[in-house]
């Protein structure tokens, strides 16, 4: 059984390495990923910057140096010199008994949120001992844009590898190959997955990627690995039962793209619909693998949760493999 | 080796049978013919003694297993050439070879020894989608001995294949029948049926008409068809009549006494004219 699961799994990577259609299902996530990261700094390029004056308050500068990078200027005109520079960059300056947070205007919400943060810390006297947990959640130095545009790519993983799966059941199709299967000891069960193993392995090998071109290394990938693996099981039923029912290679390809409309839907609720409405998406297993990526990516998912919005997308899933499931067994007959 | 007890087979899973009462037993070794016109029932048979097709009603067993609940264990022992040729097109011969004996539990033969054995040495890295028609068959043909069966199941394997390549068939299928394979031989070829099948059945309509060896079918039929040129209304007719069928004598005693005789013959039969005089129907 293993022995021809691996010999149909390296047969279909074999020929979707070759052809140029599937090997662009493939590769684009790759270059997607290269793109977010020049359309989107990095993030540890990201962790926020502070100028101050020099020796004005070394404590309270030694303090921010713990959670942020702290650069020092011997008066109050080089600090706003560095301010309106190209990067982001918050100034924290004396004024009256407290101090004011200067900004160009342009540094991105997060980092002025926390900039005021760690001055209200700073002047509450809240040690790192008492607070970290707190510090980093409100910190998000990771870019809000660059985590919803990683967040979709894998999204759009799963999806291609959906599509990979529809070629490769069509190939069969168009080959009749599949009788000549049925006349050697290979189950049915064995082929099935054999194919998705094709899709399962490229979804994980390009999210895997995806994450660590973008710089996302330092997140749970066991924890990635576990939403691409579920979430990809839905593409997978897609692609099978769009494969059978397409008779050429651009009807298939179309096909699996109308799951588009549902995971663009999914990300726009989660991103922009306020909370009570939310519940409006939660039959979308996109919204929920989006939302497991959301915590994952941002470091804030604690393994219940996560197991929750697993559970939450095996379980769609395993509603629409009992739909599914006769008609794909009847079409490999 | 083949044991198949009262068979039939609906497409619309109705009383619109493409196969009715099908009967008859292989013999483990023998060259089992099965001959019949386009529509037959021919492909259908096979489909549901490879299990291709779900058995709906009667019996039947291959090289000892049960068709009904088919285990997939006996695939190792059979071996199978499609009517229409499916290999995969965006892969070599060599590769659709290796490919497919790793599917199997026993021991495979070597693909490169197959390719060459069906002639098509030397093409064997070429992608099969840039094959002829009747390569593609021949690979379908040779990727059914991979794993060495020992019951073979033909459907037309020399379809579409020039005389010379068709007779390489024919000497390869003789030679694995010789080292003891049964073979279940679809075929159109009236001449390659004759000469390689120990028996041959009749089928029309779905229906078994007659099932024999070429040799009693010939003895019986013998030198026992009158070959006959007349003229009919001015034109130039010629008919084959058998003298042992009674029709056939009634319809001959007419010609004679009413039309003009312009050549009259004995012949041995053929197993087409065989066929044709059995079951009232040409072979196409
Ligand atoms: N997939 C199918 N769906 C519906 N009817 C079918 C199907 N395949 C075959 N039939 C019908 O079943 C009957 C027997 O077909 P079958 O293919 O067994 O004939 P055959 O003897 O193999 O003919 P040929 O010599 O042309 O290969 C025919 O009437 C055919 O129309
Ligand atoms: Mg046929």
């Amino acid at each position: 059984m293993l022995k021809r699961i691996w010999t149909i799994f390296i047969r279909d990577l074999t020929v979707n390495m070759r052809e140029f259609m599937t090997l662009y299902m493939i590769i684009i996530p790759l270059v997607l990923a290269v793109g977010i990261n020049f359309l989107s700094p990095s993030i540890n390029d990201t962790s926020v910057n502070l100028a101050l004056i020099e020796n004005e308050n070394p404590e309270q500068a030694a303090y921010f140096d713990d959670f942020a990078n702290v650069e020092l200027f011997s008066d109050e005109q080089k600090v706003e010199d560095r301010v309106m520079s190209r990067d982001s960059v918050a100034g924290i300056l004396p004024k009256d008994n407290g101090y004011y947070i200067m900004t160009q205007g342009n540094e991105p919400e997060s980092v002025l949120e926390y900039a005021k943060l760690l001055n209200v810390l700073y002047e509450a006297d809240v040690q790192l001992e008492d607070a970290r947990s707190e510090i980093i959640e409100f910190g998000r130095t990771v870019p809000p844009l660059k985590k919803m545009l990683v967040n979709m790519l894998l999204l759009l993983i799963s999806m291609l590898a959906g599509m990979l799966i529809a070629m490769n059941i069509l190939e069969e199709k168009v080959d009749q190959t599949v009788s000549a299967i049925n006349v050697t000891p290979t189950s049915r069960s064995a082929f099935i997955l054999g194919k998705s193993l094709t899709g399962m392995a490229v979804a994980l090998f390009s999210s895997i990627a995806c994450l660590l071109i973008t710089g996302f290394y330092n997140v749970n990938l066991g924890q990635a690995a576990l939403v691409v693996f579920s979430s990809t099981i839905l593409s997978l039923l897609i692609g099978f039962i769009q494969g059978l029912n397409s008779d050429d290679v651009m009807e298939a390809a179309g096909s699996v793209k109308l799951m588009f409309l549902p995971m663009a839907g999914s990300i726009a609720g989660y991103e922009f619909v306020t909370g009570n409405w939310q519940i409006f998406f939660y039959w979308s297993p996109f919204y929920w693998a989006y939302k497991a990526n959301d915590m994952i990516l941002s470091k804030s998912g604690t393994w219940p949760q996560l197991i929750l919005f697993i559970g939450i997308i095996l379980a769609i899933c395993g509603a629409v493999y009992a739909l599914l499931a006769p008609r794909i067994a009847r079409k490999l007959q | 080796m083949i044991k198949v007890e009262g068979l039939y087979y609906s497409y619309s899973n109705d009383d619109n049978f493409a196969v009715k009462d099908v009967s008859f037993e292989v013999a483990e070794g023998e060259i089992f013919g099965f001959l019949g016109p386009s529509g037959a029932g021919k492909s259908t048979t096979q489909g549901i003694l490879t299990g291709l097709l779900q058995l709906q009603k009667g019996n039947a067993s291959v090289a000892g297993y049960d068709i009904k609940n088919i285990s997939r264990k006996m695939f190792n022992k059979i071996g199978m050439s499609f009517e229409q040729s499916n290999v995969y097109s965006k892969m070599t011969a060599k590769e659709n070879l290796s490919f497919y004996s790793k599917l199997f539990d026993v021991e495979t033969r070597d693909p490169i020894e197959l390719i060459n054995l069906v002639g098509l040495g030397g093409k064997e890295n070429i992608k099969t989608g840039e094959f002829s028609k009747g390569m593609k068959h021949r690979l379908t043909f040779a990727r059914s001995m991979i794993n060495n069966p020992s019951m073979w199941f033909l459907d037309e394997p020399t379809t579409g294949l020039d005389p010379a390549i068709a007779a390489d068939i024919k000497d390869i299928i003789k030679e694995h029948n010789n080292k003891g394979v049964t073979v279940f031989l679809t075929t159109h070829n009236m001449f390659i049926a004759d000469e390689l099948c120990d028996r041959v059945a009749f089928i029309v309509d779905g229906v078994i008409k007659l099932i024999d060896s070429p040799k009693i079918l010939k003895l019986q039929y013998g030198k026992k068809l009158v070959e006959v040129e007349y003229v009919q209304d001015g034109n130039v007719k010629k008919e084959t009549f058998s003298t042992i069928m009674q029709k056939d004598k009634d319809l001959l005693n007419q010609i004679i006494a009413d039309k003009e005789i312009l050549t009259m013959h004995t012949k041995e039969a053929t197993l087409e004219e065989i066929f044709i005089k059995v079951t009232g129907r040409g072979l196409v």
